[in-house]
């Protein structure tokens, strides 16, 4: 899955540059206040010393050459995320207020429920297929967010948002709105389940027409 | 230079007498507006931190009904807009108001009626916003106030309008104040005192107006759009004006950010060089860099929509990523400050230091989210939360009360306690950090942000509850301040012109300043760098 592995090896990388950082600044805090005790021990005045022009031009290119490599990196994740577009098998994802409509593309299969402690509607998708995810809302702005996944898209009215998604293996996993829409905008759960092809084909044909899942 | 025209008048006593409500509610001294302006914000920050720790009470345990799901959004969307746009914005630019022209030698501000209108539409504007949240039906649609959902369709009731005119005043107010701080800087500098020659907070504060002046139009015209979605909500069925309301708010809406940061670091950058004893280094790269960072931060504000799905990530991901080359060069002039100095750790010098790595955190994950690829995970959720609460109250509220314990004997004439001030200090870190350092992992664990309450078997308890205890500890440290503030006003201990040793030209001045800030007792002395009064010492040195 393109977004879990992009996800992951980028925040691995940055954020292990950030703790270097952190941990940086803070021993060079200890290590100023060590000076300062023993500058005070010995009686000396503070350094008169008001800049370092060389040493901070060379910081300087020292940060721009790590800002660099952080902006590579950045585009690099992101032109993984998005291969390709377009799928054969599509799945209309539309939020409303307040839960999830997931409607199969030249299907007659939709799926509904109630979400806010009643039943939660599950996305079902064939696992190593990809799947084409066209994302819209009715209402206000929702955001389909699948946490272990690493990803999410906002649910505009009037515009639709598409993405394709490969789950590498069988699972369930939750989903949960991302963006305040309202009232019960914290009980707009969801499930994203993928099973095997041959399951899934089984789920479309005793789907067929309506139903809730 | 414009000040040499205005012969400095000489306190008369008159002047003293006037400290009647009316003389203080319509003043046209900066010193006064700039007083009424922190303290009118320094209640609502009492108010603001109240309504957070109700929250973080009902999201102490799973399923909990101390608020309704209705009431949460309404505390959540005051607690949000009430900090930014009638807190910590006015506190930033309040400070100012105060210190600009004590710090430049000049005897009032520009255009002080300007100054105080624009106080005056700030608090019209907190009172909208209160008086909005109080409605039955109040304001519930967070701080961003996101079209279509704060349309009349979805968010019924005048609270909502109520809560749009009120963020448009406070808003004007702020674009009023930062417009006639940043004339005085430009125009009412005293005679020597050069652009490369006023301190740090000073030049802080010009960068920081610059940006008041170029992001706060958009915050009018998106509460005028908010407007016309209350009066027509059908315009936002289209999806351009929707994404378009969107752009124009975070072209307000980050900008805003540094506005309330960069006074901050003034603050900070002020402190360190006061009680470390020494100039503040590396002065011409803080005055470049505050200038980039203020130009970057106009460019920066797709970040907030890379999971919309409607934004060009590259571009923004470039300008958010770049904006770490100016505030290396911050932290090099704060390191840089510190080395070679005898420190002294006064309350401010506390609170200015854990300023540098609690900032830290929040710029660094700052970073992290300004990779779409991690946005896209992290974007709304309790991650985003624990990111700028790092940023704003672990960062710019320490920068805050490091300027605060600072210029508090020189704006009152009072000694504030020093060992409560350190309790509070000691408390307030301890707090600040229970109750954030969870953020971050409940968002990566999927806890979006805005949840009235949570489902028991979601795995969020835990750790929402240690963030519940560690708002209590930030709820005491208050507690200790005020205190602090109370005691203090009682036993009246004086503050001497110059408590700390003072580098810059407000510490000449009597504690408080007279009228005109500068007489005949306390005149400006020559000015020949950016810490004046450093000079005078080190030339008597010499000298004697």
């Amino acid at each position: 899955m393109p977004f879990q592995s992009a996800f992951h090896q980028l925040f691995t990388q940055d954020a292990t540059i950030a703790a270097a950082v952190f941990l940086l600044v803070v021993m060079a805090m200890i290590g100023a206040f060590l000076l300062s005790r023993r500058r005070r021990k010995r009686g000396q005045d503070p350094s008169r010393r008001d800049k370092a022009d060389r040493l901070e031009t060379g910081y300087v290119l020292a940060l721009a050459g790590i800002v660099g490599f952080l902006v590579y990196s950045s585009f690099a994740a992101n032109a993984r995320e998005f291969p390709d577009p377009h799928a054969p098998l599509r799945v209309q994802v539309t939020g409303y207020q307040w839960c999830w409509r997931f409607h199969y593309q030249g299907q007659p299969v939709t799926v509904d429920a109630q979400c806010n402690g009643g039943p939660l509607p599950t996305l079902v998708l064939p696992a190593g297929r990809p799947v084409e995810l066209d994302v819209t809302s009715v209402d206000v702005v929702h955001a389909f967010w699948v946490p272990d996944l690493r990803f999410k898209m906002n649910a505009y009215p009037g515009h639709v948002n598409s993405f394709t998604l490969t789950l590498t293996h069988p699972g369930r996993w939750i989903g949960r709105c991302a963006q305040l829409c309202g009232l019960y905008h914290y009980g707009m759960d969801f499930y994203v389940q993928a099973v095997s092809p041959a399951a899934f084909d089984r789920f479309l044909r005793s789907h067929g027409g309506t139903g809730t899942s | 230079m414009t000040a040499r025209t205005t012969p400095v008048p000489y306190a008369s006593p008159a002047d003293e007498e006037r400290d009647g409500w009316p003389q203080w509610l319509l003043s046209t001294d900066h010193k006064r507006i700039g007083l009424l302006t922190i303290g009118t914000a320094l209640i609502l920050f009492f108010f603001n931190g109240g309504i957070a720790l109700t929250m973080r009470a009902q999201l102490a345990q799973p399923g909990q009904d101390i608020l309704s799901p209705q009431s949460y959004l309404q505390f959540m969307t005051m607690h949000g807009t009430g900090m930014i746009a009638v807190t910590i914005t006015p506190l930033a630019l309040g400070l100012g108001v105060y210190l600009v022209p004590l710090q430049i030698g000049a005897p009032r501000i520009a255009a002080p009626r300007a100054t105080l209108l624009g106080y005056w539409l700030y608090v019209a504007g907190a009172i909208m916003l209160i008086w909005g949240f109080l409605t039955p039906e109040g304001a519930s649609t967070g701080w961003w106030g996101y079209t279509p959902l704060s349309n009349s369709i979805y968010t019924q009731g005048p609270g909502q309008s109520l809560w749009a005119a009120g963020f448009f005043l406070a808003g004007a107010g702020m674009v009023l104040q930062g417009g006639t701080t940043l004339w005085t800087i430009l125009r009412l500098r005293a005679p020597g005192v050069t652009l490369m020659r006023i301190p740090v907070f000073a030049w802080a504060q010009l960068v920081t107006c610059l940006m008041v002046f170029a992001a706060f139009p958009a915050l009018l015209a998106a509460m005028v759009l908010v407007s016309v979605g209350r009066i027509d909500p059908h315009l936002f069925t289209s999806n351009a004006w929707n994404i378009g309301y969107e752009n124009l708010f975070w072209f307000y809406g980050h900008p805003v950010v540094y506005v309330m940061f960069f006074p901050f670091v003034g603050c900070v950058a002020e402190a360190l060089a006061t009680f470390s004893g020494r100039r503040f280094f590396g002065y011409q790269g803080t005055v470049l860099s505050l200038l980039a960072f203020a130009a970057g931060s106009m460019a920066v504000w797709g970040h907030h929509l890379f999971a919309s799905g409607q934004e060009i990530n590259d571009y923004f991901s470039l300008t958010s990523i770049l904006l770490t080359i100016p505030a290396g060069v911050e932290y090099f002039g704060f390191l840089g400050t510190l080395f070679g100095g005898r420190l002294r750790y006064t309350t401010s010098m506390l609170f200015a230091l854990a300023f540098i790595p609690q900032f830290l955190v929040g710029g660094l994950t700052g970073i992290l989210v300004g990779n779409p690829t991690i946005d896209y995970h992290v974007n709304n959720s309790y991650f985003v939360l624990g990111h700028f609460h790092y940023t704003l109250m672990a960062g710019s509220v320490f920068g805050f009360f490091a300027g605060f314990y600072l210029w508090f004997p020189k704006a009152t004439g009072l000694m504030l306690r020093e060992r409560l001030g350190r309790l509070h200090f000691v408390l307030m870190v301890i707090g600040v950090n229970i109750a954030f350092i969870p953020f971050f992992i409940l968002g990566y664990d999927g806890m979006p942000r805005w949840m009235a309450t949570y489902p028991a078997g979601a795995g969020f308890t835990t750790l929402s509850l240690i963030s519940s205890i560690g708002a209590g500890i930030i709820g005491l440290s208050m507690m200790i301040f005020a205190y602090n503030l109370w005691i203090s006003a009682r036993l009246k201990v004086p503050a001497p012109a110059d408590p700390w040793q003072g580098q810059t030209l407000e510490w000449v001045t009597s504690s408080p300043p007279p009228r005109y800030n500068f007489d005949l007792a306390h005149p400006v002395p020559r000015v020949r760098s950016y810490a004046p009064l450093l000079d005078l010492r080190e030339n008597a040195r010499k000298s004697g």
